[in-house]
Parts: C-alpha cells; sequence; structure tokens
C-alpha cells in the first residue's frame, strides 16, 4: 500500500483554502506594515523612549543653564529659576540631567551596537558553519557568558583608570568595554536561529549557484535573522546603559563627563538621600528606570509582533466577533426549528 | 543523553570556567602600565613622609606583596594562597587580612541575596503561571505590573523605597545594618533589630526578581498552552486544573535554566543595593576598595563572586538534569 | 435511530479571522455513522474534515467556535455549540468516554514530563473520581494485552518510544474508555509503512471487539480510505458532497468532484502506464468568500447554469447521498471520467 498523494491535493498547494486550523484573511489587501500588528504597547514603549531621548538631545538647545555652571550651593531646594534645584557641586540639576542622559543614551547606543554587531557575527558564523567551528565558538560563548559580566568590567575598568590614553578612560572607552564584553546573550540566540535558517532550501539553491560562503550569510542568511537581531538589539541597549549606571555608582564611570549613574554616586556620596535632597536622586532615577522599562517593554510588544503565539488578540475586534458568532447561531437555531416543524 | 554523560560534561565545563576566571582574575588589574604600589606611596607622601622613608615603604610593600617577582611565581603565589583561602593583606587597612573583611561581610550579602533568589523565583513563578492560566484584565495588570519591576533596575528601587518608606515615612531605618550601640551576637535582641534593616535592601531584590520571573513564567505558560499535549489532555476530558499542572511542570523547566543564567546579573545589581542601604556586605566592601584603590580586597571579592555565581550555576544546571525527564531517562528506542 | 450509532446535524463552525471576520470551516453538515462501522471523511487539505472532527470531539478551541449543531447519540441529543459560557465545562464529561479524538499527530500529543501510566491514571480519574492507581493501571494492561501490545510501555516518557508505538499507544489511551465513537484525525499520515498497516490492524480489531461502535476515520490518503473504511463521505470546501458504501463511492462515484478525486489516485497496476492521470483545474475556494451556487461549479467539468446560481440539495438514493445538480439529472448514473489512452 503506497502513500502517493492524489494531484488534487498537490495543486492544492498552490493555492491554500483554509489551512486546518488557521484563519484566512480577508479580500481587501492591507499595507505590509499594518499586518505587523503594531500594538499600543509598542506605542507607549516609543513614547516613553521619545520622551527621555527629547530631554537629552533638545532639552539643552532650549534650557538657559549649562551642566557646568554654578549657580547656586551645595542642594538648593527647586526654586522658580531652577525647577530641580542644585546638586551637590552648585551645579543646576535638570541642565546636569540632561548631560547625564545624552551620556548615557549615547554609551548605550555606541555599547548596544558594538555588541550586537559582535553577537550577531559570532552568531552567524556558528551557526551556519557548524562542526568544531560552531563548538569552539559557543564554548568560548558561554565561559564568557558563565563569567559575571560586572566582573570583568570591573576590573577591566580599574585598568583603565590608571592610563593615560584619554578617551579610553571616557564615554567612548566605557561603551567599548560594556560593548566587547555584553554580546554572548546575542551570540548564542543568533546562533540557534543561523543554525535553523542553514537547514532550509533556499540555502542549498544558493550553494548550488556557486555563491561563496560569506555572501551566504550575509544575503541568505542574515535577513531571516532580522527580527532577532532587532531585539536582541533593544535589549543589549538597556542592558549597556543599566551596566555603565553600575560601573558609575561604584565609582568607574567615564571620568570628565556625566552620567545618570554618576548623578546617583555624588548623590550617595553627599548623603542625597538621608538629607532628604529628592531633586538631586530622583531624577536621575526616574529617567533611568523610564528607559530602561521603555526598552524592555519595546522588546516585549515585538516579541509578540514576531511571535505570534504569544498575541491574545485584540479586545474591541473580539467582542464584536463574538456577538457576530451570537447572531449566526440564533439565526442557525431558528432555521433548524423551522425545518423540524415543516419535517 | 544520559544522565551521567549529562553530568560528566557539566563538571567538566564548569572546572574549566573555574579555571579561566581565575586566571582572569589575575590578570586583567596586572594590564595597568603602572604599579599600585606607586600610587599608594604617592598618596602617603602626600602625608609628608621624607622620600627616604617613602623608598623604603615601596620596598617593603613591593616584598611584601611580591610586586618585585616575575609574573609567573607572582601567579604560583596568587593560587597557592587561594587555595589556602590566603587572599594577602588589604592596603588600605594594612595589616588587616583581606580574608577577615570578607569574612565580615560575606554574612550579609548572603543574609539579603539567597532569599531574594529564591522566595523571588518561587513567589514569581507561580504568579506567572496563574496570570497565563486565568488571562483578561488579571493577565495584563499582573504583566505589566511584573514588567515595570523587572525593568527597573535594582538601586533604582532601592532609591526610590529608601527615600520613601525611610526618609519621608521613617517606618524603616535610613541605612547599615543595625542600631548604633549593638554589636553581632546571638540573641534575639540584635536579630530582630537587624532584621528591621534588612526588610528595605531585601524588598528592593525580591520584588524586582520576583517581576522578572513573573514575565518570564508568564510567556513560557502562554507558549505551552497552545501546545498539543494541552489539546490532546483536553480531548481525553482531563479537567483544567490538572492541565495546569502539566503546564507548570513543562514551562518550569527552562525557568530553571533561566536561573542559572540570570544570577550571574542579579548579583552585580544587588551590589549596588547594598551601597544604597550601607548595608555593610561585600558590594559596600567593593567600594570601599576601589575608591581607595586596594587592590588585593579587589582581586579577592571578584573572585569570590565569581567562584560563587558559578557555584550556584552548577549546582542549578546538576539540578535540572535530575528533574528533566528527557535528560534523566534517555532514549531507549521501543519498538 | 435503528443501526445508527451517531448522527451529526446541522453542524456549523467558523475561524475567527484576524480582522475581526468569520470565516466558515464547516457550513451545516449533517453525518451518520451506523453502528460497527468505520466511516471515512476525505477530501483535499484544508476542506474541512479536520474542523468537523474537533467540533464533533467537542474539543474546538478559540480561534474555532461552533455556532450551532447537535450529536444525537444513543438516545441522547448533545448541543455541540460552544458559544455559550458553561459549553466546555458541559461538553467535559462526554471527551474520552463518549466521543473520542485520535489526534493528528501523536507525537507532541503526550506532555514530555509525564509518564504514560501517569496520564492513564489521569484520564481515568478525569471521569470516575475515585478510580484507585490499581484500578487504572490494570486496565490499561488488559487493554495492552488484548491488543498484543508490550504493558512495559507504561513506565515509559514519551520521548523514549518510536513514532510507531507512540501513536499505538495514544489510540490505547484515547480508547481506554471504550467511547462509542472515535474520531482519527489523520492517523496514518505521519507513519512509515510498516506502522500505518499495524496501527490499522489495531483499529479494526479494536472495532471488532466492540472497544468503539463506530469509527470516523479522517484523511486525504485514499488508498487507506478505501481499505479501511464501510462508507464514506466526501468534503468540499466545508460541505458534505457524496456520501455512501465505499465500494459504492469507488465504482460508482455520483459527484464530479468525487470521482476526480478518486481517479487521481496512482494506482500502480499495468494499466497505469498507458492512463493519463488528471488532475483537478483550479484550486479550492477562500472560504471567507465562497462561490455562489455550488461551490466546486468553477472547476467542475459539467457546471450547468443552475450550478452557479444555486446550491444543490442533497438527493438520497438507496443509501448513496448526493449534492450535485448534474447527478440530479442523471439519476443513478456514474459520472464519466475521460482518461486518454496514450
Amino acid at each position: 500500500m503506497t502513500n502517493i498523494q492524489s494531484a488534487a491535493v498537490t495543486a492544492e498547494a498552490g493555492g491554500p483554502l483554509v489551512p486546518e486550523g488557521l484563519p484566512t484573511e480577508p479580500q481587501k489587501a492591507k499595507p505590509a506594515w499594518r499586518s505587523l500588528n503594531f500594538g499600543p504597547r509598542m506605542w507607549i514603549s516609543l513614547g516613553i523612549i521619545g520622551a527621555v531621548a527629547a530631554l537629552a538631545f533638545i532639552g539643552p538647545l532650549f534650557y538657559p543653564y549649562g551642566p557646568d555652571e554654578k549657580v547656586g550651593s551645595l542642594y538648593d531646594a527647586p526654586s522658580a529659576e531652577h525647577i530641580l534645584g542644585t546638586e551637590n557641586f552648585g551645579y543646576d540639576v535638570l541642565a546636569v540631567l540632561m548631560a547625564s542622559a545624552r551620556n548615557s543614551l549615547i554609551i548605550g547606543l555606541l555599547a548596544g551596537t558594538i555588541a550586537v554587531l559582535i553577537g550577531v557575527a559570532i552568531g552567524i558564523l556558528a551557526g551556519y558553519i557548524g562542526g568544531w567551528v560552531e563548538e569552539a565558538l559557543m564554548g568560548f560563548t558561554n565561559i564568557v557568558l558563565a563569567i559575571p559580566s560586572i566582573v570583568i568590567l570591573i576590573l577591566i575598568s580599574i585598568s583603565l583608570q590608571s592610563t593615560n590614553v584619554a578617551f579610553l578612560k571616557g564615554v567612548v572607552g566605557l561603551a567599548l568595554v560594556i560593548g566587547i564584553t555584553a554580546w554572548p546573550w546575542t551570540a548564542r540566540a543568533v546562533r540557534a536561529q543561523a543554525s535553523s535558517v542553514a537547514t532550509r532550501e533556499h540555502i542549498d539553491v544558493a550553494k548550488l549557484s556557486g555563491a561563496r560562503t560569506p555572501s551566504i550569510m550575509v544575503r541568505d542568511v542574515l535577513p531571516y535573522l532580522a527580527s532577532y537581531a532587532v531585539m536582541a538589539w533593544v535589549l543589549q541597549l538597556a542592558s549597556a546603559i543599566l551596566a555603565e549606571s553600575t560601573l558609575s555608582m561604584l565609582g568607574l564611570g567615564p571620568s570628565g563627563a556625566n552620567s545618570l549613574g554618576k548623578q546617583l554616586f555624588w548623590a550617595l556620596a553627599f548623603q542625597a538621600v538621608a538629607t532628604g535632597a529628592w531633586w538631586a536622586f530622583l531624577p536621575p532615577t526616574i529617567v533611568l528606570t523610564m528607559i530602561s522599562f521603555g526598552l524592555l517593554y519595546l522588546q516585549s510588544s515585538l516579541d509578540e509582533v514576531f511571535n505570534p503565539r504569544l498575541r491574545r488578540g485584540k479586545k474591541k475586534n473580539l467582542a464584536k466577533a463574538a456577538a457576530r458568532r451570537e447572531e449566526t447561531a440564533r439565526k442557525l437555531a431558528e432555521q433548524n426549528q423551522r425545518v423540524e416543524v415543516t419535517a | 543523553m544520559g544522565l551521567r554523560r549529562y553530568l560528566a560534561n557539566k563538571t567538566i565545563w564548569y572546572l574549566g570556567a573555574l579555571v579561566v576566571a581565575v586566571v582572569l582574575n589575575f590578570l586583567l588589574p596586572r594590564l595597568i602600565p603602572g604599579n599600585p604600589v606607586d600610587v599608594l606611596v604617592s598618596k602617603m607622601g602626600q602625608g609628608g613622609l621624607s622620600s627616604e622613608a617613602q623608598q623604603r615603604t615601596y620596598e617593603a610593600f613591593m616584598r611584601e606583596f611580591g610586586l618585585d617577582k616575575p609574573i609567573w611565581d607572582q601567579f604560583v603565589l596568587y593560587i597557592t594562597g587561594v587555595f589556602h583561602g590566603n587572599f594577602g593583606a588589604s592596603f588600605s587597612f594594612y595589616p588587616t587580612p583581606v580574608s577577615s573583611l570578607i569574612a565580615q561581610s560575606v554574612p550579609y550579602t548572603l543574609a539579603l541575596q539567597l532569599p531574594a533568589i529564591v522566595l523571588g523565583w518561587i513567589i514569581g513563578n507561580l504568579l506567572g503561571a496563574i496570570a497565563a492560566y486565568k488571562g483578561g484584565g488579571w493577565d495584563k495588570s499582573v504583566f505589566t505590573t511584573a514588567l515595570l519591576f523587572n525593568s527597573t533596575p535594582y538601586y533604582c528601587l532601592s532609591i526610590i523605597l529608601l527615600y520613601v518608606f525611610a526618609v519621608v515615612l521613617g517606618i524603616f531605618p535610613v541605612g547599615g545594618a543595625y542600631s548604633l550601640g549593638l554589636s553581632p551576637e546571638w540573641s534575639w535582641e540584635f536579630f530582630s533589630d537587624a532584621v528591621s534593616y534588612w526588610w528595605l535592601p531585601f524588598l528592593s531584590l525580591v520584588l524586582i526578581n520576583i517581576g522578572g520571573q513573573a514575565v518570564g513564567m508568564r510567556s513560557m505558560a502562554i507558549y505551552e498552552l497552545g501546545s498539543d499535549y494541552v489539546n490532546y489532555s483536553r480531548s481525553l476530558g482531563i479537567g483544567d486544573r490538572k492541565m495546569t499542572g502539566y503546564i507548570f511542570r513543562n514551562a518550569m523547566l527552562p525557568q530553571i535554566t533561566g536561573l542559572a543564567l540570570s544570577i550571574g546579573t542579579m548579583v552585580g545589581g544587588a551590589l549596588i543595593t547594598e551601597l544604597v542601604f550601607s548595608y555593610p556586605g561585600m558590594g559596600t566592601l567593593l567600594f570601599g576598595a576601589i575608591s581607595s584603590n586596594d587592590y588585593p580586597v579587589i582581586q579577592a571579592v571578584t573572585l569570590i563572586i565569581t567562584v560563587a555565581v558559578l557555584v550556584a550555576n552548577y549546582m542549578v544546571e546538576i539540578l535540572y538534569g535530575f528533574i528533566d525527564p528527557r535528560i534523566r531517562a534517555s532514549k531507549s528506542g521501543e519498538k | 435511530m435503528t443501526g445508527i450509532l451517531m448522527r451529526a446535524s446541522n453542524l456549523t463552525a467558523v475561524y475567527a479571522a484576524d480582522s475581526g471576520q468569520d470565516v466558515p470551516a464547516v457550513d451545516d453538515v449533517t453525518l451518520d455513522v451506523p453502528e460497527g462501522q468505520i466511516v471515512g471523511l476525505a477530501g483535499e487539505s484544508g476542506c474541512g474534515k479536520s474542523t468537523l472532527g474537533n467540533a464533533l470531539a467537542m474539543i474546538a478551541n478559540p480561534p474555532l467556535y461552533v455556532v450551532g449543531g447537535t450529536m444525537e447519540i444513543d438516545d441522547e441529543v448533545i448541543d455541540l455549540s460552544t458559544l455559550h459560557r458553561g459549553a466546555n465545562e458541559a461538553h467535559r464529561p462526554y471527551r474520552g468516554s463518549t466521543v473520542s479524538l485520535l489526534p493528528q499527530g501523536a507525537m507532541n500529543a503526550v506532555s514530555p514530563t509525564l509518564r504514560l501510566r501517569n496520564l492513564v491514571v489521569d484520564v481515568m480519574r478525569a471521569h470516575k473520581p475515585d478510580t484507585t492507581k490499581a484500578e487504572a493501571l490494570d486496565r490499561a494492561t488488559d487493554r495492552l494485552n488484548m491488543l498484543d501490545m508490550p504493558t512495559r510501555v507504561l513506565d515509559s516518557y514519551a520521548h523514549q518510544l518510536s513514532g510507531g508505538m507512540k501513536q499505538r499507544m495514544v489510540t490505547v489511551i484515547s480508547t481506554l474508555l471504550n467511547p462509542k465513537l472515535l474520531i482519527a484525525d489523520e492517523p496514518t499520515s505521519a507513519l512509515d509503512v510498516s506502522s500505518q498497516k499495524a496501527l490499522i490492524e489495531m483499529l479494526l480489531a479494536m472495532v471488532e471487539k466492540k472497544i468503539m461502535r463506530g469509527v470516523i476515520f479522517i484523511t486525504h490518503d485514499l488508498p487507506v480510505l478505501s481499505m479501511v473504511t464501510d462508507r464514506l463521505a466526501i468534503m468540499y470546501a466545508g460541505k458534505i458532497v457524496e456520501n455512501g458504501l465505499t465500494e459504492e463511492l469507488v465504482n460508482n462515484a455520483r459527484h464530479p468532484y468525487t470521482s476526480a478525486l478518486l481517479s487521481s489516485v496512482l494506482d500502480p497496476t499495468v494499466e497505469t502506464r498507458t492512463k493519463h492521470v488528471l488532475g483537478i483545474p483550479g484550486s479550492p475556494p477562500n472560504l471567507a468568500n465562497p462561490p455562489s451556487g455550488c461551490r466546486f461549479h468553477p472547476r467542475c467539468p459539467f457546471a450547468m447554469d443552475i450550478c452557479k446560481t444555486e446550491e444543490p440539495a442533497f438527493l438520497q438514493e438507496r443509501d448513496h447521498d448526493v449534492a450535485c445538480w448534474w447527478a440530479n439529472d442523471h439519476a443513478y448514473e456514474t459520472v464519466p471520467m475521460e482518461v486518454n489512452q496514450l
């Protein structure tokens, strides 16, 4: 008894009916981006991130005071002129906040991008090439992953403290250090995906047509990893910003530059919390939380976009549909009763 | 692969990671193109020591810390020292041995982190599973709250809690581990006093852990809800409660792995929390050491943190091997 | 109803698409299963047969909703609709004990962290809460012995079994409570040939021993259907178009779709070399917007004007039902399918 499919069944493969278990799309075409299901979550998170970015990059253009201007003394309370008062050096807190936010964001962007680039590169190499290359790269990745990154960051930062190369001590140096220690997560996720993409048919086609390995990796594998890379990038941004502030609070922040973590460092050093000078520490805390929350929320909404099983359905559509169904059911019941009566 | 092979695999791997960690811990601070003793001595010199005295102190320190020997000898010294629990003497608190400084601070760190990790994991997973199961409004509010907590850095929550509950409302003490005048001892009085200092730092850790676990568990459970086995059990008439049990058991597995992976990051943030509360654990010790360039202390603390994280990961992975039936009972190929 | 185990009447089930529109996957279907018989349900992928199976087994899950229909079995009439809140709980006692589903893809049907013997106990307790472990396991081992299967399989986890063994174990568990009706959804699709044979023999043995009193065998694998089933129902675009004895349909198809479907199977006999296998032109319709009148008319070589405007009524002839205008005009005639000789 052979299991040969009928010609009719294979013809069907060209034009899908209702595949068992999936609803069909209605006839009218939707623009491609619409089907990406941008929910309210995404707009909220983008809004939060946008607000912080505005504070950091647009704020200084309009705010009269600079972060290095001494406008008062230690912890002056907020006043009409300085809405957030002054911090321990007598600088305007809002001005410092804007500069800090800007630096923190820049460090986060730099470090996060570096981390994603390294992670994606290693992930694709490991996942696609496989074999001992994969073993070696993944072994290396796992070791870097197992050792707490904070430890490595602290140790390297301490070394950098005493160096004479200026830029290594500042914002860029810090971003570099964070970037080259943060990539393992991304590498792991990307490798798993690259591995599975490598087994797909279009890769075989590419190989048969004579494309060389680097070209295949970039043009045939990479596009399928796009969604993972984007989500990883968002996560790396968040963790880089947080890593920087952790280091800054330990006293290992970028020298000569403000950052959110550094503001907190000074606040702790000058006992701002105990003396109740909330304007010195609450603003950076809130901004830091906002960035962190915004980015993580963004990532979870992207997760829903790319992973349909997590979707739980739009409320208003569900309610309407349910109502319509009740209608249909009632009509059918009436129909059947009438049939029974006449039968 | 069988359980034995899994265990052997993991053991070898973790030993390897340990070796790398120890070597890194030794090498990284020595990347400095300079001499920590120089920094120290020049600091002392600002206090007005004669240059001759400085030179002698310099040489004494160099000998003391073995910095006059070639690097390989230093490494051997270091390793043997570590095995005997001897981390040398602190630069700043000379001649206090580093090990005693650590011994004083470890209990406080453990008292904070262990319950925070364990309770956070248990409560978080329960919450996440219930949210996934109930769905609807309950699910949405739990998820958003959990996500909010999870995305707040530990120290940010610490600062907020400290300000609101200690400074403004005065319910909890502002900092430290116990009231002035008391000293650590095994008495009820000391214990109950210490707990009031412990609450806020503990809360700021555990709330965030709960948030993180709840978010993860909820995603896993929702994913499992769409599985074939859920549909099949339903088709046999099995009730919702039993099915939730199945889902939980399956969703737990990746959560355990996730726990292992996140211990490393948790530890980092928790250290800063100690700073905020002036809690005398390893975080505060580390902070002080960094500010005063106390290299022996820095090295020892980072090594201990690394080893602790590796050990914790190792135990979690071993536990996983015993729990996941796919590893515990490998294929026997029944036809 | 004499001699009829189960009658499903006016069954309609819809899928809720993301856009909010409802797509009817099963449209006003009526189906009988006679006592002691295996009824095959055939059609192309996506014609609604699995959906029908799910609706009958009362496990329809959103986005699938059963909007209307009843099942009459042993003088009891069960409302199959899943729209009102209490429907799930109301259906639960029937699942597994009155109607049971043998799922497509038994590969993942059992939770990976559940031993088979624990699943057995859970299933029995779901219907009779005071069943002891011993009772449940006894029943399972008796059943396994009856079907010549190794009993030590009960101690395993799903991942320890081969594909064929898994499928047979799932079959045993699905029928442990002696359900009146078993709905087998593509049970042989993922199996190799020898496992298929073993499974089919097991199903036939179970029907003979009266473990089940009737089976609906869903598949698109026509050779299997003709060997296993007593009766055959052909589905197209959510509706049943022809229904009758298998032998009758195979030799005497009255609906053009049935004829095309059955003749599109490759039968490796000597004559096949000279035959030209015809596919069916076009593709199955989009159920969100089905063709007017008879749904098959765009692809039917015998389409007449009336086919485009009016849905054909079910013509009932001597235990051979067909819904087709052409069949109406040509009573008792087999559909002539052209076969080109090379």
